[in-house]
């Protein structure tokens, strides 16, 4: 896992929550978690990476944040995490991967990704290809951890 | 009669918004939770315009263009992707989608990008 695949999430993250909910994103300290499992927040955002470089971009955060989010993407007071709510996280867990491809393009790696899936409740471990990075970026919803681990394919070594 | 237009994405959350975008302004519109369900309301709805995510479960916003061109060559579609790269608008562009927008998108954009290929196909 290099640090350099993490970097276009995070950057990916800063523009689309500004632009997506009017966040004002902070960037807190990157870490290497230990081995290839890792346990879940009360709500991940859960999206596969294949091509040039393969593995998943993982996005927790607690359900207060959650909501908070959903409830400014939907423009009302959400407090539950139903179908609707659902789709609001889940799009913006996309937005933000997709233009991290993007920016991975720019860096010489081809990828696509896969539709998001919505992990709702805590302390699931997640089996990944490789330890992940973590990034936590904070803003006024509260916290959210990018969590990528994501290894070179034979394709592009 | 006002202009249809079909929106085509998996996200619940997308689809709402841009029929929200586009019944502002007096369109009517209808939606399609996949590529299959895209080409069959395609056929079912006839609308004058689409706009098509790309990365959706089933057949994608690369295949679902592709078909609904076969059955009607002067078929609209516009992409509405977050995936932004040359490789992918490529493709589109490829398989018959005459603009391509990266989410996340001001209404604005999309409305006129709407118009003005609805007033140059009128």
């Amino acid at each position: 896992m290099q640090v350099e695949f993490i970097e276009p999430f995070v950057r990916a993250t800063f523009t689309v929550l500004s632009q997506v909910v009017s966040a004002s994103p902070e960037r807190g300290q990157l870490t290497l978690r230990d081995g290839n499992t890792f346990t879940t927040q009360e709500l991940s955002t859960l999206l596969g990476v294949s091509g040039d470089i393969e593995g998943v971009a993982l996005y927790g955060m607690s359900q207060v944040t959650a909501l908070k989010i959903a409830s400014q993407m939907l423009d009302q007071d959400v407090k539950e995490i139903d179908e609707l709510a659902s789709s609001a996280l889940s799009e913006l867990a996309n937005i933000i991967t997709g233009n991290a491809t993007t920016h991975l393009e720019t860096a010489g790696f081809q990828c696509d990704i896969t539709p998001p899936s919505l992990i709702n409740g805590s302390g699931i471990q997640v089996t990944t290809l490789c330890p992940a990075l973590l990034v936590p970026v904070s803003s006024q919803f509260g916290k959210i951890d990018i969590n990528v681990a994501l290894r070179k394919t034979r394709k592009a070594a | 009669m006002s202009a249809k237009i079909l929106t085509v994405d998996d996200a619940l959350y997308m689809r709402k918004m841009l029929c929200s975008i586009l019944d502002g302004v007096g369109y009517q519109t209808c939606e399609a939770p996949d590529g299959e369900a895209g080409v069959a309301a395609y056929e079912a709805e006839k609308p004058d315009l689409v706009l098509m995510d790309i990365t959706m479960p089933g057949l994608d916003g690369i295949g679902a263009p592709k078909a609904i061109i076969e059955k009607d060559p002067s078929a609209k579609v516009v992409i509405c992707s977050a995936l932004g790269q040359q490789q992918m608008v490529l493709e589109a562009v490829k398989a018959g989608a005459c603009e391509y927008v990266v989410k996340p998108f001001e209404p604005e954009k999309v409305l006129e990008i709407v118009q003005r290929l609805l007033s140059a196909a009128a």
